[in-house]
């Protein structure tokens, strides 16, 4: 009976072409947005549907670069059978598939203008992780950090917030994986309030640290792995949320203090890198090549604001990215230099990254704040490093690379991050409805940026039925190896 | 010998008549609590859910339960789909447990621990975080049997195979398939093989969690689908009583049902059933009617939570709320609400669970008075807890609405489509009372606030606001807050929007009673009924009198409730739930 079900939901429909249709004149609305889009040679099919309550059925017609066709379709929705789309991918590699469409609607066929999945050269990283957790506010249950296999539509988990849980009341709650180059061997998590402590992956050993020190305003927060050594960059940081009683974005997330450390793997030892008491320093990030440190620094707010609430200063709040040299070798760093300029123009940056070559400074901007993921005018800027010749780039610098493509309009767009071979960026928008955070890919190659897509999944329509938001997605060329219950066990030392 | 038999089938008919009957009354008089059951369940169409639930042992008997728990929507089709199951549990358990003539009557034991399990749960219903609770353990129950019906039917030599094959389906039927090995293992004499079935019995749990579960915590294993009644800050006892009696009776009706064939089992199995249901039953009317407020408030059906309000004797602090809201719509806020009654009583319970307003209908409060932000974050923070049910779906849906989030309307009534029952559901058109005061309401940065004194200071302070509903709320709130500097400002404000009008009942009342206990403060002279002025002096007459050394605040209130329990007045000095000072009742009073 098993076999039969598993039998009959592995059929796949092809589907005959209409033999008459109207002509719509237009490319269809199709969900996720596929049209003309340039993808990965690797990733997972591009399944999509149309509308369930404008159309009856759909059928569309895949044409590759060497000429083959074939259809899909079962009720509104397309889904491709992982082995042919793969086939697809392989005979259109640096070329385009053609993709013809039509719905039915009310008994009559209409056909839509065809579109085209053009596929690079270049793959996507295999491998990708995120925290799902409800878009929620102060309460929260069950959370996990989860890895998806972006070839295929496998999605496994790393860590949940329940199995080493050992104070209902406390709760517990996950947050900030962190990879060292794209690599799982090296790796760290935190697990916050009960049962607590940093997990950190050494080498593939696991271990449970505990960073907050007497000269640290906290544990550390917003981690980056050094690329070759192990070191850790964190934001030590005093988070704090409230909420708008009447604003589109609704959540605001500020930090009372912020510094910044340096954790060394090997000897579990913290120093402090910056601690201005004044200012607020947070989302650290390391060149490629490990010899600088970028950070977002706060600047300070108005003489006549100084001494207020910051309920009623956070507007003002705002920060500039800059850098600071680092010494491998002695472990001290430079001074201080200002990279960007944004306060200048009454704007906010935040979460840096510099792209793998070094070339591109990718990082989300907003008119305040440091938590762009809630504020709606939040965009991806990216900004060529040749630009940055020791005085300050400022918003005319972000004109350079062109981001429309990538950003939305009107939702956050926040938390960038570039693939391992520098030609996919990614981030996390709200754009499908203000509300829930999914993961959108871009290609990127010399400057030049391409549509976004939304990260395919096998039914096209598990976007609405997933009521959670991918939070924090990181790029990993590897699987995490370490099962739950092997992190687990280091909780019960 | 046959008139004993004639007798004995006699008896048997009756006392299942019996039984029938008094099912169909308990499931008659609850049909309010099944639809909210169908209200406060989670079922979401599609992968994630499906996936979320079968990760965990006895998850697909949950999902199943999940989806028919949506059949309560038309609370007499759940019942009556709740009721068949029972029914076969009665058929296939005597077939299970091979209970010939009046032994079977012993199978309505468990059929009245299922219906306990399904009329005991009082206020858990608001924050119960399990799946499919009200149909999965009749579901898995019923599926048990079966297993033991087949197994039984098989030959003796057999049973190992289906020992094992119990330790193998555990992931399904958790609790159940350790239920299934122990009933099989004790009607037989003990040999080799029972033996073998107590010992998979006995580490069914851990080996599922070493090979399988190991991403769970083992508590969660062990005993899957287990009803635990726990939340971070509550855990309760009785509700998990019936599953225990459950497990007892068929293990009892294992080892001696063949020796129960006695005329009297099937009255004594009747008596016991009713007199199980009837203990265990949580009864209450104001939880009864708190639910058809909530029913009616959710399709803005405000005569009916009215026409409930004015019936109710003690209304708890959720129905005060509500039938405010009522009034707002319906007119008659400052005539008629002091009238009704603004003192919430304590919801009765018979553990230490807590159950608030921000429990039963926080969101649909906050979304009525125009706090859209407020009431999404309280929707989200239950329904992130508790399960994205219809009641969460459609309130996101509406605030969505309220907000102009187009898109996300759409994403939530498409989810709500899938249920059987909401396939054509849409938000209701926002009103304009809900427009009006979104717009009283400045922008400014909170914390987590969630009580209810929250939405009276809120609303409380919307005295300058040039909105005419929000001038009413602002001044009906600051008398809720018998707070005389709140209320002069909204008396002004209240007057100069609603220039020509009527100076209502109860704000008359108020204005008497500040001139009266306040006047150093700045106030203003209006003309006020005679009649109204009158009785205040009458209140006050009477008050001075009851005031006696050692008399407590409770007894004068319980003594001049009768008389002036309709007034503003009695409300300030009895009642007041929501001013700095707060009166205990059992205090004495001072002069």
């Amino acid at each position: 009976m098993f076999g039969v079900l598993l039998l009959l939901s592995s059929c796949v429909s092809h589907p005959d072409v209409p033999s008459a249709s109207k002509d719509a004149k237009c490319q269809p609305d199709i969900f996720p947005d596929y049209c003309d889009v340039t993808v990965p040679c690797n990733i997972a099919p591009l399944n999509f549907m149309l509308l369930k309550d404008k159309f009856d059925e759909c059928v569309a017609r895949f044409t590759t670069a060497d000429g083959k066709q074939q259809t899909y379709g079962d009720g509104v929705k397309v889904q491709i059978p992982e082995d042919e789309w793969h086939d697809m991918l392989d005979a259109s590699k640096g070329k385009s598939i053609k993709v013809e469409v039509w719905g039915k609607k009310k008994g009559e066929w209409l056909s839509f203008k065809p579109f085209e999945i053009r596929v690079a050269k270049e793959p996507i990283d295999e491998y990708l992780s995120y925290r799902l957790i409800e878009p929620t506010y102060v309460a929260w249950s069950f959370m996990e950090i989860a890895q998806r296999n972006l070839t295929s539509f496998e999605e496994t988990q790393i860590f949940n917030n329940e199995i080493t849980m050992n104070d209902r009341a406390k709760g517990q709650c996950i947050n900030c994986h962190s990879y060292q180059n794209y690599k799982t061997d090296n790796m760290l998590f935190h697990v916050r309030l009960s049962n607590g402590g940093t997990v950190i992956v050494n080498d593939g050993k696991v271990s449970r640290v505990n960073m907050k020190r007497d000269y640290t305003i906290s544990g550390g927060v917003y981690p980056a792995w050094h690329p070759t050594a192990k070191l850790i960059a964190f934001s030590t940081n005093l988070t704090r949320q409230a909420f708008h009683t009447s604003n589109d974005n609704k959540i605001e997330v500020y930090d009372l203090a912020s510094d910044m450390i340096l954790y060394d793997v090997t000897t579990d030892s913290v120093t402090i890198v910056s601690n201005d008491p004044e200012l607020l320093e947070v989302y650290p990030t390391w060149s490629p090549d490990g010899k600088y440190l970028y950070y977002c620094k706060s600047v300070p707010l108005p003489e006549e604001m100084r001494d207020k609430d910051i309920r009623t200063t956070y507007p003002k709040v705002q920060y500039n990215l800059y850098r600071r040299s680092f010494d491998l070798a002695t472990h001290n760093f430079g001074d201080e230099e200002l990279v960007y300029d944004a306060a200048s123009s009454d704007k906010s940056v935040t979460l840096p990254r510099i792209s793998p070559d070094g070339r591109y400074l990718l990082f989300a901007q907003g008119q305040y704040g440091c938590f762009h993921s809630r504020h709606r005018d939040a965009d991806i800027v990216c900004i060529p490093m040749d630009k940055f010749s020791g005085s300050a780039l400022t918003i005319e610098a972000s004109s350079y690379v062109d981001l429309s493509s990538l950003n939305s309009k009107g939702e956050s767009d926040s938390y960038p991050s570039w693939s391992s071979n520098g030609h996919w960026i990614m981030c996390a928008s709200r754009r499908d409805d203000g509300n829930y955070s999914r993961v959108y890919f871009s290609y990127f190659n010399n400057g030049k940026v391409e549509k976004a897509f939304l990260m395919p999944q096998e039914d096209p329509e598990y976007n609405t039925f997933l009521l959670k938001s991918y939070n924090r997605p990181e790029f990993m060329v590897e699987p995490v190896k370490i099962s739950v219950d092997e992190f687990s066990k280091v909780f019960d030392r | 010998m046959i008139n004993i038999s004639k007798v004995s089938n006699g008896i048997l008919c009756v006392s299942l008549l019996a039984f029938i009957s008094f099912v169909a009354y308990i499931l008659f008089i609850n049909q309010e609590v099944f639809y909210t059951a169908h209200d406060r369940s989670e079922f979401i169409f599609g992968a994630p859910f499906f996936h979320r639930l079968l990760s965990k042992p006895f998850g697909l008997i949950q999902y199943v339960g999940a989806w028919l728990t949506q059949l309560f929507y038309r609370p007499a089709l759940g019942a009556g789909v709740l009721a068949a199951i029972w029914a076969l549990i009665f058929y296939v358990g005597s077939k299970a447990f091979r209970l010939n003539g009046s032994a079977a009557a012993m199978m309505l034991l468990p059929v009245a621990c299922l219906l306990t399990s399904v009329v005991d749960l009082g206020y858990w219903i608001y924050i119960l975080t399990l799946r499919g609770y009200w149909f999965s353990q009749s579901v898995g129950y019923l599926a048990m049997l079966l297993l033991l019906w087949v197994a039984r039917c098989t030959p003796r030599k057999w049973h190992i195979v289906w020992y094992i094959f119990g330790f193998v389906v555990y992931p399904v039927l958790g609790w159940f398939a350790l239920l299934f090995i122990l009933c099989l293992a004790v009607v037989e004499k003990i040999t080799w093989r029972e033996i073998v079935g107590i010992i998979l019995l006995i580490f069914a749990a851990l080996i599922w969690h070493r090979l399988f579960y190991s991403n769970l915590k083992f508590d969660d294993v062990v005993f899957a689908g287990l009803p635990r009644f726990v939340t971070p800050t509550d855990s309760s006892t009785h509700a998990s009583i019936p599953f225990w009696v459950l497990g007892g009776i068929s293990i009892l009706i294992s080892l001696c049902g063949r020796y129960l064939d006695k005329w009297i089992v099937p009255a004594l199995c009747s008596v016991a059933g009713i007199i199980f249901v009837s203990s265990l039953m949580f009864k209450d009317k104001n939880y009864i009617d708190e639910m058809r407020m909530v029913r009616y408030a959710e399709d803005d059906n405000w005569k009916e939570v009215l026409n409930i309000a004015t019936d109710a004797k003690k209304p708890t602090t959720t129905m005060v709320f509500l039938k405010n809201i009522a009034l707002m719509n319906e007119g008659g806020l400052l005539d008629r609400s002091f009238k009704i009654g603004n003192i919430g009583a304590d919801i009765t319970n018979p553990d230490s669970l807590f159950v608030s307003l921000l429990s039963i209908a926080s969101p649909l409060v906050y979304y009525n008075y125009g706090l859209m932000n407020e009431a999404i974050r309280l929707n989200f923070e239950m329904a992130e807890q508790k399960g994205f049910s219809p009641f969460y779906l459609k309130m996101f849906s509406r605030c969505a609405l309220a907000n102009g989030d187009e898109k996300l309307v759409e994403r939530y009534t498409t989810l709500l489509h899938h249920h059987p029952f909401y396939a054509n559901w849409k938000p209701a058109k926002v009103a304009k009372n809900v427009v009006d005061l979104q717009r009283a309401y400045s922008d400014e940065l909170t914390g987590v606030e969630n009580s209810d004194s929250y939405i009276v200071n809120t609303v409380s302070l919307w005295r300058d606001s040039d909105i005419k509903v929000a001038s009413e709320q602002a001044l009906f709130y600051s008398m809720l807050r018998c707070n005389s500097q709140c209320f002069w400002p909204s008396l002004r404000n209240y007057l100069k929007m609603h220039e020509g009008g009527d100076f209502p009942l109860h704000a008359q009342e108020a204005y008497i009673l500040f001139v009266d206990r306040a006047p150093e403060e700045k106030r203003m002279m209006i003309p006020v009924e005679e009649e109204i002025y009158n009785r205040y002096k009458h209140f006050c007459d009477i008050l001075s009198k009851q005031v006696k050394p050692g008399k407590t605040i409770g007894k004068v209130a319980e003594e001049m409730r009768e008389e002036f329990g309709d007034t503003y007045w009695y409300y300030y000095f009895f009642g007041r739930q929501y001013s700095n000072t707060v009166n205990s009742k059992d205090s004495e009073i001072a002069s």
